[in-house]
């Protein structure tokens, strides 16, 4: 394969794109799918996809998931969209994920892992069961374990730059919806909890400056 | 005994008869071997021939140390003992080679007779003396010379020998005084004799010259061990002055050439011809090397000191002038402020000196003052002539090269953010939202990433606490929704946490201390 042409960078921007990855996971029961191995109990879905459900394609090449080695064909290759596969198992393991981008853009692929869920978690602390790692509505029978993610394009090259402005994909649906949880609604949510947050520790930072201070005199 | 004799107690076969081979007697394939050695002496050949095929651990050398011993068959040749003629009046004998009956026959002269060669002295008789001394009022009588002469005959002028033999009538008559008696009236002699003769002027005896020389080198040998050290160390002491000397000559030197050197607030239309262009750079190739040379030297002499402290203050001035050329006001406050915190350098350096440099720096100041005063009129009136090119020019300069390449790299992500913010100028801020596009204007590493990746981690024992801290407040160590603006916010937190965390750790330390002091 020849190298891609050097292409110039543009200095000090950069561009973001919003997506969701991960997977849903419902047990089979007795409708197992011919080909499935006997002891496969789940069948599951993992994806990469833009939270809004818009296309991708036009900057990502490709999805490759890698399963664990005791799939046959292990490395799994999603050319089109949608980018998921769906396969049946009886464990849970780290799915190597990774993310290739349009030849033009010139960027390496990204990597990353996921955990496959397939059972419900248990909180700790309420101990309850709970199916999603967020708060949105999963049927009945289904787990869910959903992370949202930006990918940035830190000073992409000027052909990869054009072929982004082509489309807004930053957008983020305005309010939760029952399937989709990452919005801007959330995203405000997520500032304000972390604003709370940030006023505890500012006013124990206080606290401590003062008894620092008595200290302080208290020594002199 | 041999090498054989053993193998075969030990049942052990040469190895040039292994079995397949075993027809060969083996004394034939050590005998092939013995012959191809070479012969090696100094050495038993019982105990050799012991060492059979093995190679000896220490190599003999078949050289023999000593001399040959003495093997001729020739007969040994005769020497007699004859007598010769040492003299006319005295007869020796000495061995000589031949038979008696060939040599001893006649009574022969030395053969070294012919060096018995004498110096021929001038004689004269009492009218002759006379006659050639006259006007020379000498204390000298003739007989008293015809005395010396007659012992410089004698002694073949050897003047040690003279003048320890020389017995007139009990006078006390030193060497020099019978070397110039003698030479005078030798010189007065051949004048009358042959007065054409080039080598007279040679028979001039300079006595008090010789007298003076005499007495240096009796002071020159009479000098104690300790006058020798002490003179030694002088000339070490006087070579190291001299080379002193010569140091600071030369920093002397390089500090001018550097009031020579080319002030970047003058005009440059000197060097705007290629001649010029040539000469500026000779000058400061040489600059460069010269500087090379005074830091490599050893600032231990007190001169170099000064000079580095003139520099410094060189320096500031410039930094001064600088100021100059924007406010008045500032710029004499500032200048005013510099030279108070150089006047306490000065000071602190001062009160490690000596109480001796002190008052050299006193001068200092009113000079130092005094050439500010002087530059800064100068680059006053230089400044009308040329102003804005210049004064980029001398910023560029006098800012180090590691603030220069800071410089440039400012300059070219201005440049880069300017370039985005055209990219993005037809976009509106929306727009840009929607787009996901910003121009962050930092010097960032370009490629793809996710952006929870960038989300920063400290040093493992802080990061165990920041992430317990968070859990309490009830946030995930990784945002559910990891967007810029959220992640931006959580970034904030976590520095908040930590300095938190550090001012806690104080808060601790303190109390512990506290706690052993009152213990205490």
């Amino acid at each position: 394969m020849p190298a891609p042409p050097v292409t110039k960078r543009i200095k000090t921007l950069s561009v973001t794109r919003p997506i969701i990855y991960g997977n849903t996971a419902k047990k089979m029961g007795d409708d197992i799918p011919p080909n499935a191995p006997k002891d496969h109990t789940h069948l599951w879905t993992i994806f990469v996809r833009d939270p809004r459900g818009e296309d991708v394609s036009y900057f990502i090449k490709k999805v490759v998931f890698k399963l664990h080695e005791t799939y046959p064909n292990p490395v799994r290759v999603i050319e089109a969209p949608p980018f998921e596969l769906t396969e049946t198992g009886w464990g849970e393991f780290e799915i190597n994920v990774k993310i290739y981008f349009a030849d033009v853009s010139n960027e390496k692929m990204l990597n990353f892992y996921h955990h496959l869920r397939l059972h419900p978690y248990v909180n700790p602390e309420t101990k309850e069961v709970e199916r999603s790692n967020d708060d949105s509505e999963v049927p009945e029978d289904e787990v869910k374990a959903v992370y949202f993610d930006e990918i940035v394009f830190n000073e992409p090259t000027e052909q990869f730059f054009q072929l982004l402005m082509t489309k807004p994909g930053n957008l983020l649906p305005a309010n939760k919806t029952p399937n989709c949880v990452f919005s801007r609604q959330l995203e405000q949510e997520e500032v304000d909890r972390i604003h709370i947050g940030m006023k505890n520790i500012d006013g124990e930072i206080k606290a401590y400056e003062e008894k620092l201070k008595e200290a302080m005199k208290s020594a002199a | 005994m041999s090498s054989s004799d053993i193998f075969d107690v030990l049942n052990i076969r040469p190895k040039s008869s292994s079995p397949d081979t075993g027809t060969h007697p083996p004394s034939s394939g050590s005998l092939a071997v013995k012959q191809n050695k070479p012969q090696v002496t100094g050495i038993q050949r019982e105990l050799y021939s012991l060492l059979g095929d093995n190679t000896p651990s220490v190599p003999i050398k078949s050289s023999n140390k000593f001399k040959d011993s003495l093997n001729s068959s020739a007969k040994p040749s005769p020497w007699s003992f004859v007598e010769f003629e040492a003299n006319s009046h005295v007869k020796l004998r000495h061995w000589v080679k031949g038979s008696k009956e060939l040599v001893g026959a006649s009574v022969e002269p030395s053969s070294f007779a012919k060096f018995n060669q004498h110096l021929s002295i001038p004689s004269f008789d009492e009218e002759e003396y006379e006659q050639f001394m006259s006007g020379n009022n000498s204390e000298w009588s003739y007989e008293e010379v015809r005395y010396l002469f007659d012992l410089c005959r004698n002694y073949d002028m050897k003047w040690f020998v003279i003048a320890d033999r020389f017995d007139y009538n009990s006078s006390n008559r030193k060497l020099d005084d019978l070397k110039d008696m003698f030479y005078t009236v030798c010189q007065r002699y051949f004048l009358l004799r042959d007065p054409e003769n080039p080598l007279i002027s040679q028979l001039n005896f300079p006595k008090e010259k010789e007298l003076e020389r005499k007495e240096h080198l009796e002071r020159l040998l009479s000098r104690t061990a300790a006058e020798i050290a002490e003179e030694e160390a002088l000339i070490i002491e006087s070579r190291k002055f001299e080379m002193a000397a010569k140091k600071t000559l030369q920093e002397r030197e390089a500090l001018l050439q550097l009031l020579d050197h080319p002030h970047s607030d003058k005009p440059i239309s000197q060097f705007l011809t290629s001649q010029g262009m040539s000469q500026l750079y000779a000058n400061l190739l040489n600059d460069k090397n010269r500087k090379r040379k005074l830091d490599s030297s050893t600032p231990e002499n007190p001169w170099m000191k000064q000079q580095q402290q003139f520099a410094q203050q060189r320096q500031q001035i410039q930094h001064q002038q600088q100021f100059k050329q924007g406010q008045l006001m500032q710029q004499q406050q500032q200048q005013h402020q510099q030279q108070l915190i150089q006047q306490q350098k000065l000071q602190q350096q001062q009160k490690l000196q000596q109480s001796q440099e002190n008052q050299q720096n006193k001068e200092n100041q009113p000079k130092q003052q005094k050439s500010s005063n002087s530059q800064s009129e100068e680059n006053s009136s230089k400044d009308q002539q040329s102003e804005d090119t210049t004064e980029i020019k001398t910023e560029g300069q006098r800012l180090n090269k590691k603030q220069k390449i800071e410089l440039q790299n400012a300059l070219r992500r201005k440049q880069d953010s300017e370039y985005a913010e055209q990219l993005l100028e037809k976009f509106t801020p929306e727009e840009r939202k929607s787009l996901g596009v910003i121009a962050h204007g930092e010097k960032l590493a370009p490629g793809v990433y996710l952006r929870s990746s960038k989300i920063s981690t400290y040093k493992p024992a802080v990061q165990n606490k920041i992430v317990a801290t968070l859990q309490e407040l009830g946030l995930s160590v990784r945002p559910a929704m990891p967007s810029l603006a959220v992640v931006n916010e959580h970034e904030k937190l976590l520095r908040k946490i930590a300095t938190l965390l550090e001012i806690k750790k104080q808060v601790d330390k303190f109390a512990a201390e506290k706690q052993i002091v009152n213990q205490d």
